[in-house]
């Protein structure tokens, strides 16, 4: 089966490097979890590249990114995080984006407009309604992007989320990253069909779509911030991708059927599809993509670097953070 | 007759014999089926009990703590899994509001005959949402009768008598205590609620401690030249104050230190409770020593910093000679 390619050349390049970024800070991710340079959780993006960059490429700079699901590190890799601040963060290292204090769970930064993550599942969403009401206080025209797994949905957190956007009309766009599982709960055992139907009732716009096509996410995302961008209101997608990695790095996934996971691995993994539609269509070569997975490759060595020769926190710095001081009227203000 | 066993099979263990032994027992929360739960507590069960039973929850705790709430007082006894004892706020109406007053507000002709399993506490990298011993939270809301567990032996009995109990019993185990090992009979017991155990007799200073800190208590008491009596108080509320005091009498110096945070936290209401009414057995000023006023942070350093360490432990006992 092949694809036109729907983009332009340099998007399409784009969107493959972007996918590429993450499979490959990933996989070494994963390399140094085993090791034991990683303390903590690591829970990996295998199937969800393709629903990460078409989403982030449809987003401006300017517009919120609220990270949900458990698929996160991709997702902070294509809001434009710097992987060395990533990596360490990951190992709780001073030059992580949240200095030590978040880990891989928590990873925000503001001027990337990257809100970061509730760790509690499914409570990002009304905070993303938030700062879409913000920004229209503000007069501005830009918008908040969140996900959720499908796991998530089931948190009336989300619902509420829903509501609360619908209500005021404000630009929000909610997607859905379906990946069939949340740990070992099917996702074929909720109710809706299609899980974007949950903004039926609310009387918000749905597409449910296949989010391991790069392309695809890209156009329905970009179509759903344009509306949000225009007055239209908020959008709710549904991305339906494969997870193709275990929940969490250690799951054995008994729980799975392994012919399912092969044939999902086979026909759903966004990277080698990708690569080869851009290739039959003549997009990029053979060649320049071994450049690129080179010049990642060295990014992701440098990342390492980076979080490795990163000092340890001063055990102090527990205590930074808490409370901006002085409180008001105890001393001067910043 | 004992055998070792660890902490999360005497768990499993006590879940499985009063699903047994109770057929209106059942089991509920995320991935509790065939996945076995996030650290192998209901390994076992949905195979031996089937669905009816044991039943994997959409992922929602509204849903799992509301849904214990209405079946236990329809007349089954439902052990509801909350995989992180952090999300007990994600379910913040139904676990402060309504558990533990309906029985009250019913004027006690509603039976909430419900146990709440969530694992807590610190010590595996795991950040500020899901690292927090909440047993302080609890023990705030009266109506809860809240339960930790030290060893694989009050694991086990503490459970089985939570499941047994007629009351919302909020049942803590600790994640970093899960491989541990220890003794727990052959035979089929139970351990008593709301009592606490005087785990070691000394003369000179007792310590109150409970899960990871009562581990690292008696560390310390071992590294000092000082003969401690060690108290575990397994149930936080209704809290055994009696066995406390009767020990301070004794010993005449007191230290609390507790996985909660220290600002308005256990500590400081266990202290309190032996100053306010046993002034006079004291020789010194009593010690508490909890988590460090600060949300937990995931770098294993700072994590290290605002748990009690073994050294935290030693200078408080050491501080009020
Ligand atoms: C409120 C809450 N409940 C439970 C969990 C434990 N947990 C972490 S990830 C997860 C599954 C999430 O599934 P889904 O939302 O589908 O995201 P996915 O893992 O598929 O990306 C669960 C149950 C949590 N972190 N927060």
């Amino acid at each position: 089966m092949t694809h036109d390619v729907s983009v332009d050349d340099e998007m399409a390049k784009h969107l493959l490097q972007e996918m590429l970024r993450i499979k490959i800070f990933e996989e070494e991710t994963k390399a140094r979890y085993e090791e034991g340079e990683i303390p903590g959780f690591v829970h990996l993006d295998r199937g969800h590249e393709g629903s990460h960059a078409g989403m982030a490429a449809a987003m401006r700079d300017d517009d919120w990114l609220a990270v949900g699901g458990a698929r996160l590190v991709g997702q902070y890799i294509v809001k434009g995080v710097p992987l060395g601040e990533i990596m360490a963060e990951l190992y709780g290292r001073t030059g992580g984006s949240n200095k030590g204090h978040g880990g891989q769970m928590h990873v925000s930064k503001v001027d990337r407009k990257l809100y970061g993550h509730a760790a509690t599942i499914g409570s990002g969403q009304n905070p993303a309604v938030g700062l879409a009401l913000a920004e229209e206080m503000k007069g501005t025209d830009n918008v908040a992007v969140t996900t959720i797994g499908d796991g998530g949905t089931s948190r009336g957190s989300f619902h509420t989320a829903l509501i609360f956007a619908a209500y005021w009309d404000l630009p929000v766009v909610f997607i859905i990253e379906n990946n069939g599982w949340a740990i070992s709960t099917p996702s074929e055992s909720l109710p809706p069909d299609r899980l974007s139907d949950y903004g039926d009732p609310v009387n918000i716009p749905t597409e449910s779509i296949d989010g391991s096509d790069v392309e695809t996410v890209y156009h329905t995302v970009s179509e759903a911030i344009d509306r949000a961008r225009d007055g239209g209101g908020p959008t709710v997608i549904e991305s339906r991708v494969a997870r193709l990695n275990p929940h969490f790095e250690g799951d054995k996934e008994t729980y799975r059927d392994e012919e399912e996971l092969e044939r999902a691995l086979e026909e759903k993994d966004p990277v080698k599809n990708y690569r080869e539609r851009v290739l039959e269509a003549g997009v990029v070569s053979e060649s320049e993509i071994e450049d690129i997975i080179d010049t990642i490759e060295r990014e992701v060595q440098e990342a390492v670097e980076y979080a490795r020769e990163s000092p340890d926190p001063e055990p102090e710095a527990a205590y930074e953070h808490v409370y901006k001081t002085p409180l008001y009227g105890q001393g001067e203000q910043e | 007759m004992t055998r070792e066993i660890t902490y999360i099979e005497a768990v499993a263990e006590a879940i499985d014999e009063e699903m047994d032994r109770d057929d209106d027992v059942i089991l509920f929360g995320e991935d509790v089926e065939d996945f076995g739960g996030n650290f192998g507590e209901t390994a076992g069960l949905h195979e031996k009990y089937d669905d009816d039973r044991v039943r994997n929850t959409p992922l929602a705790e509204i849903g799992i703590a509301g849904m214990a709430l209405g079946a236990a007082v329809g007349g089954i006894r439902p052990v509801a899994e909350l995989q992180f004892a952090d999300f007990a706020a994600t379910a913040g109406d139904e676990i402060f509001n309504q558990i533990p007053k309906q029985p009250y507000v019913s004027g006690g002709s509603l039976e909430v005959p419900l146990t709440i399993f969530a694992p807590s506490g610190a010590g595996i990298g795991a950040g500020a949402q899901h690292s927090q011993s909440v047993h302080s939270w609890l023990g705030n809301v009266p109506g809860w009768v809240v339960v930790t567990a030290t060893t694989p032996y009050d694991a086990k009995g503490l459970l089985k008598s939570a499941i047994r109990d007629d009351n919302p019993v909020f049942y803590l185990p600790h994640k970093a205590l899960v491989e541990t090992q220890g003794e727990v009979p052959d035979e089929e017991y139970t351990l008593p609620l709301g009592e606490a155990v005087v785990e070691e007799e000394g003369e000179d200073v007792t310590v109150v401690a409970t899960q990871v800190m009562f581990h690292r208590a008696k560390e310390a008491a071992a590294d000092l030249d000082v003969n401690v009596e060690l108290i575990n108080p397994r149930t936080f509320a209704p809290l055994d104050t009696e066995t406390i005091a009767e020990s301070v009498e004794k010993t005449g110096r007191l230290v609390v230190v507790d996985e909660t945070v220290e600002r308005y936290g256990t500590q400081s209401h266990i202290a309190n409770e032996i100053v306010e009414n046993h002034f006079f057995s004291f020789d010194a000023p009593p010690k508490t020593i909890g988590v460090k006023d600060v949300p937990i942070p995931v770098s294993p350093t700072l994590e290290t910093e605002v748990i009690p360490g073994t050294e935290r432990i030693k200078a408080g006992i050491e501080s009020v000679f």
